[in-house]
C-alpha cells in the first residue's frame, strides 16, 4: 500500500513544493507525475502478487477509522491518472500554444491529481464527500485559467457542484442516521431495502450524477469544458468526470441492496442510451470544435451508464468489465482529440469547425490523431474503445430479448461515427483550405497521437486488463 | 415530538426550501445564499441525529465542523467568482451566463 | 417531554424559517443579507441546544461571522440590489409545489424513523478515547481517528485560496474606513488573538480547537485590515506563504513519516499522540487563519503573482 501511497503523495508534496517555493517550470510535475506513473505501477505489481490491499488510516479499524483498499481496478486507475496527467503536462510545458506555461496551472494539476488518488483509494463515505468537493474546487480554479470568458460557465458549474454535494451529503447523512456507519463494506453488509436507504441512495446518486454529467444532468458539461484552455479540458474529460462515477458504481454494486438495482438499472441503462443519443446529436449540430467534443464526452458516457444500468438490472459481472474500459479507452482517446482539437483551434486560429476545411493538408498530423482517437469512440476495431463495446455486446447479443440494447449501441455508434465523419470529411476538403495564421507546432501534433495510438495499443493489452478488471469486480 | 425529530424536519423543510431558492432565483448572490441555507439544513440534520437517544454522537459532530469549514472554503470561492463575473455597469439585471 | 424545551424548539423553528424565507425571498438582498447572518447566529443556538459546543462556536464564527462579511463585500461591489420580478406562469407554479411537497413527503418518510437507529460509534469512540491522546472526543475524531478528513479538509481551504488567485482582480476602490471600526478593532484585535489561543489550548480536553481557534484569528485578522490597521498582504511575501501552507505541510509530513518509519499512514507513535496532535494543531490554526483572512480580505495586489 506504501506504493499507492507514495503514488498519491509525490503529487501532492510537489504542489506544496511549487506554492512555497513560487516555481514556475513544468519539469517539475513532469518528474513527479512520472514518478508517481511508477509507484502506481509498482502498486499494480503488488496487487496482482498479493491479492486486494486494504489500509485503516492510523491503525483505527474501521467503523472508527476511515479504510483505504488498494484493487487491481484502484490500481490501474492511479497508473490512468498519473499517466495522463503526465502526457497533459508535457503538452502543456513544451507546446507552443500551451495557455498554460506561466501559471498556477501546474501547483492546480499536481492538486487535481492527488485528489483523484485520494478518491480511487478511500472507501469511506465521508472521506469521498471531501474528495468530490476537492475535485469541483479545483476543476473551477482550472478553468478559470482561460480568463474572463470562462467565468460565466465556470460559475454554473460552481454552484450546480456544490449543490450536488449537498444532495450527497444528505445522502451519506440519512444513511448513517439508518445504519450508523460511514464505511462502505459496512454498509453493504448491513443494508437493507427499505425507505430511508432507497430515499438516501437516490440523493446520493442525484449529486453524482450532477457531478459526472451524466444525462440529464449533464446540461453544465459543454460550455464548462469547451471555455478552458485545452490541457484543462483534456484533464477535465478524461478524468475528473470519472471519479463521481467510480463512487456510483461502487455504491449501487455494493451496497445498494437487490430489490432496488434492478429497477435502478433500467433507468441507468434507458438514460444511457438517451445520452449517446441526445450528445451525439448536439455535437453534429455545435459549430464549435472543442464543444464538439464535449458533447462527444456526454454522448460516451452514455455507454458507461448503459453498461453500469445494466450490470445492476442482470447483475453479470462482464459489464463492470465493459465500464471500466470504456472509461479507460474514452480517457486516452478524449486527451488526443482534445489536444488535437487545441492544437488545430490555435494553429488555425478559430474556435469553429468549419475552419477545419482542408486539414490534412496544413496540420495532418493532428488531424490523424483526431481521426484515430474518433475510431476508438467510434469502435472501430481493433482499438481500446472496440474491445470495450465488444465486451458489453456480448452479454446484449445472447439472448434475443436483449436485442433492443444491442440496437440501442448501434445507433449510438452511427451517431459517434456521425460527428467524426463530419470532421474528418470536412478537412479532406482542400479545395480552399484555411490557411495557418501561425506555423503549426509539430511535437504538439505528435504528443497529441500518442494516446491515441494508445487506445488502440489497448486491444493488444485487453487479454490481461479483462482478466484484472474482472478479479476487481468479482 | 423529542427535539431530534422536531429538527430532522426541520432541516428537511429548509434543505427543500434552499433547493427551490437555487433553482428559481436568479440573482447569483442569492443563490450562493440558497446553497448556503442548503447546507446549513444538511449539518441541522446531522446534529438532530447527533443528539439521538440523548447521546452525543461525536463523530456526526467533527463531520459538521469539518463541513462548515468546506463550506465556508467554496461560499467565499464563489463570492469572489461572482463578484469578478459581474457584468460592470450593465443594465442587465440577470446574472445568468448567456448562451455562447 | 418539558413543555419549556418544545417551546423553546418551536420559536426557534419559527425564526428560522422567517428568517430563510426573508434572506432567500425578501425584496432587497442587503436586507436578506443581514436576515442570512442572524440565520447563522440561531443556528448556533441551536447547535448549542444539542449539547455541541465546538459546533456553535465555529458557526457563530464562520458561519455567521465571516460568511456575513463574505457576502456584504460581494454586495458592496455588485451592481443590481433587487431581485427581477419573477415570470408568474400559474401552471408552473403549480407544477412545482405539488412536486415540492411530494418530495418533502417523501424526504420526511425517510428522515422520521431515523429517530431510532443505531449507533455504534459513540460507545467506540469513548472506548478509544484514551488511546488518542486528547480528551475532548471531537477533537479525538478530528485529530485522530478521521484525521484524513482533517488533511484533506486543510487541501480545500488551499484550494479555496488557490481558485481565487486566479481571478483577474474587479479593481474596485476600498471604501473608507469607518472610525468606530478603528477604534474597537484596536480592542477586538488583541481580544481575538488571546481566545484564539485559550480555544485552541482548550480543544485537547473541552470544546475548542484548531478550526474555531483559526477562525477567530482570522476574524481578528478581517477587523484590523477593514479597519486599515494592517498593511495589504501579498501572496509574494513568502511568511504569508509558509503561513498558508504549514499545515498541510506538518500534517503531510507527519503522515508520511508514519507511513515510511512508523506503524502506517497517519499512525502516530504510542505516547507521542498528544504532543503530536496538539502540533498539529498550531500548524493548523495558523494555516486557517491565514487561508480565510486571505479568502475573505484579500485584495487585488493581496493575490497576484
Amino acid at each position: 500500500m506504501t506504493l499507492a501511497l507514495a503514488s498519491l503523495l509525490l503529487p501532492l508534496g510537489t504542489a506544496l513544493l511549487m506554492l512555497a517555493l513560487r516555481l514556475r517550470s513544468g519539469n517539475w510535475v513532469i518528474v513527479a507525475s512520472l514518478g508517481s506513473l511508477l509507484c502506481a505501477g509498482l502498486a499494480l505489481n503488488q496487487v496482482l502478487d498479493q491479492g486486494l490491499q486494504t489500509l485503516v488510516i492510523g491503525g483505527w479499524r474501521t467503523p472508527l477509522g476511515i479504510r483505504f483498499e488498494l484493487s487491481t481496478l484502484t490500481a490501474l486507475l492511479l497508473i490512468f491518472t498519473a499517466m495522463t496527467h503526465l502526457l497533459v503536462a508535457i503538452y502543456a510545458q513544451y507546446s507552443r500554444h500551451s495557455q498554460t506555461r506561466d501559471t498556477d496551472y501546474w501547483p492546480l494539476s499536481s492538486l487535481l491529481h492527488a485528489s483523484l488518488a485520494a478518491l480511487w483509494l478511500s472507501r469511506d463515505l465521508f472521506n469521498w464527500y471531501v474528495t468530490l468537493e476537492l475535485l469541483g474546487l479545483v476543476a473551477v480554479a482550472m478553468i478559470i485559467l482561460s480568463g474572463p470568458k470562462a467565468y460565466a460557465p465556470a460559475l454554473r458549474y460552481l454552484l450546480l457542484s456544490l449543490a450536488a454535494s449537498l444532495c450527497y451529503l444528505l445522502g451519506v447523512a440519512l444513511l448513517y442516521g439508518r445504519y450508523g456507519v460511514l464505511d462502505l463494506d459496512l454498509l453493504a453488509q448491513a443494508s437493507q431495502a427499505d425507505h430511508s436507504t432507497r430515499m438516501a441512495l437516490l440523493l446520493m446518486t442525484v449529486g453524482l450524477m450532477l457531478k459526472a454529467a451524466l444525462w440529464p444532468l449533464h446540461l453544465w458539461l459543454p460550455a464548462a469544458h469547451s471555455s478552458a484552455p485545452t490541457a484543462v479540458s483534456a484533464l477535465l474529460s478524461a478524468l475528473v468526470v470519472k471519479g463521481p462515477l467510480f463512487i456510483l458504481w461502487l455504491l449501487w454494486s455494493r451496497v445498494a441492496p437487490l430489490e432496488m438495482t434492478e429497477s435502478a438499472g433500467l433507468l441507468f441503462a434507458l438514460a444511457g442510451i438517451v445520452a449517446l443519443l441526445s450528445g451525439g446529436w448536439a455535437a453534429l449540430r455545435t459549430p464549435l470544435l472543442k464543444r464538439l467534443v464535449a458533447y462527444s464526452t456526454v454522448a460516451q458516457l452514455g455507454y458507461a451508464l448503459l453498461a453500469l444500468g445494466l450490470l445492476l438490472r442482470w447483475q453479470q459481472s462482464e459489464l463492470s468489465v465493459a465500464l471500466w474500459l470504456f472509461v479507460l479507452a474514452h480517457g486516452l482517446a478524449k486527451v488526443s482529440m482534445f489536444l488535437a482539437a487545441g492544437e488545430m483551434q490555435a494553429t488555425l486560429g478559430s474556435r469553429r469547425v468549419a475552419s477545419l476545411k482542408g486539414a490534412t493538408q496544413t496540420m495532418p498530423v493532428a488531424m490523424f490523431a483526431f481521426a484515430v482517437a474518433g475510431g476508438s469512440l467510434i469502435g472501430l476495431p481493433p482499438s481500446g474503445g472496440f474491445v470495450a463495446k465488444w465486451v458489453l455486446l456480448q452479454p446484449l447479443l445472447a439472448e434475443p430479448i436483449h436485442w433492443p440494447w444491442a440496437l440501442g449501441v448501434l445507433i449510438g455508434t452511427l451517431a459517434s461515427a456521425a460527428y467524426v465523419f463530419r470532421v474528418v470529411a470536412l478537412s479532406f476538403d482542400r479545395a480552399e483550405a484555411t490557411p495557418p495564421n501561425f506555423n503549426p507546432d509539430p511535437f504538439a501534433q505528435w504528443l497529441a497521437l500518442l494516446p491515441a495510438i494508445a487506445v488502440w495499443g489497448l486491444a493488444l493489452f485487453s487479454q490481461p486488463l479483462i482478466r484484472w478488471l474482472t478479479e476487481a469486480s468479482g | 415530538m423529542s427535539g431530534t425529530t422536531f429538527y430532522l424536519c426541520l432541516g428537511v423543510v429548509l434543505w427543500l426550501l434552499g433547493l427551490h431558492g437555487l433553482l428559481r432565483l436568479q440573482q447569483t448572490l442569492r443563490r450562493i445564499m440558497a446553497i448556503n441555507v442548503m447546507g446549513s439544513s444538511t449539518f441541522m440534520v446531522m446534529v438532530a441525529l447527533a443528539s439521538r437517544d440523548g447521546h452525543n454522537d461525536p463523530v456526526l459532530q467533527a463531520l459538521v465542523v469539518t463541513g462548515l469549514v468546506v463550506a465556508v472554503s467554496a461560499t467565499a470561492f464563489a463570492l469572489r467568482l461572482a463578484v469578478a463575473h459581474q457584468p460592470r455597469r450593465s443594465s442587465r439585471q440577470s446574472t445568468r451566463e448567456p448562451g455562447e | 417531554m418539558p413543555a419549556p424545551e418544545l417551546l423553546l424548539d418551536l420559536t426557534l423553528g419559527a425564526l428560522l424559517l422567517i428568517l430563510a424565507v426573508a434572506a432567500l425571498h425578501g425584496q432587497r438582498l442587503y436586507t436578506g443579507i443581514i436576515s442570512f447572518i442572524a440565520f447563522g447566529l440561531l443556528l448556533a443556538l441551536v447547535w448549542a441546544r444539542f449539547g455541541a459546543p465546538d459546533l456553535a462556536l465555529a458557526e457563530a464564527v464562520i458561519g455567521a461571522g465571516l460568511t456575513g462579511v463574505l457576502l456584504l463585500s460581494a454586495l458592496g461591489r455588485s451592481d443590481s440590489d433587487s431581485e427581477p420580478a419573477p415570470i408568474r406562469a400559474p401552471a408552473r407554479m403549480l407544477a412545482a409545489l405539488l412536486l415540492g411537497v411530494l418530495v418533502l413527503i417523501l424526504l420526511l418518510r425517510a428522515v422520521l424513523p431515523l429517530a431510532q437507529g443505531p449507533q455504534p460509534l459513540p460507545a467506540l469512540v469513548a472506548s478509544q478515547l484514551e488511546a488518542s491522546g486528547v480528551s475532548h472526543p471531537v477533537t479525538a475524531v478530528l485529530l485522530n481517528f478521521r484525521a484524513w478528513d482533517t488533511l484533506l479538509e486543510l487541501l480545500v481551504l488551499l484550494l479555496a485560496v488557490l481558485g481565487v488567485r486566479q481571478l483577474r482582480p474587479s479593481g474596485q476602490p476600498q471604501p473608507g474606513v469607518w472610525p468606530l471600526l478603528q477604534a474597537w478593532s484596536r480592542v477586538l484585535a488583541p481580544l481575538s488573538v488571546l481566545t484564539a489561543g485559550y480555544l485552541l489550548w482548550r480543544g485537547s480536553h473541552a470544546p475548542g480547537g484548531a478550526f474555531q481557534a483559526g477562525a477567530l484569528l482570522a476574524a481578528g485578522v478581517v477587523m484590523l485590515r477593514l479597519a486599515g490597521l494592517l498593511p495589504e498582504l501579498r501572496w509574494a511575501y513568502w511568511p504569508l506563504r509558509a503561513l498558508v501552507l504549514i499545515g498541510l505541510a506538518l500534517f503531510l509530513s507527519i503522515a508520511a513519516a508514519g507511513a515510511w518509519l512508523g506503524d502506517g499512514w497517519l499512525s502516530y507513535p504510542p505516547g507521542w499522540s498528544g504532543p503530536l496532535i496538539l502540533l498539529i494543531e498550531v500548524a493548523a490554526t495558523l494555516s486557517i487563519a491565514a487561508s480565510l483572512s486571505l479568502l475573505v480580505v484579500g485584495e487585488r495586489k493581496e493575490l497576484e503573482r
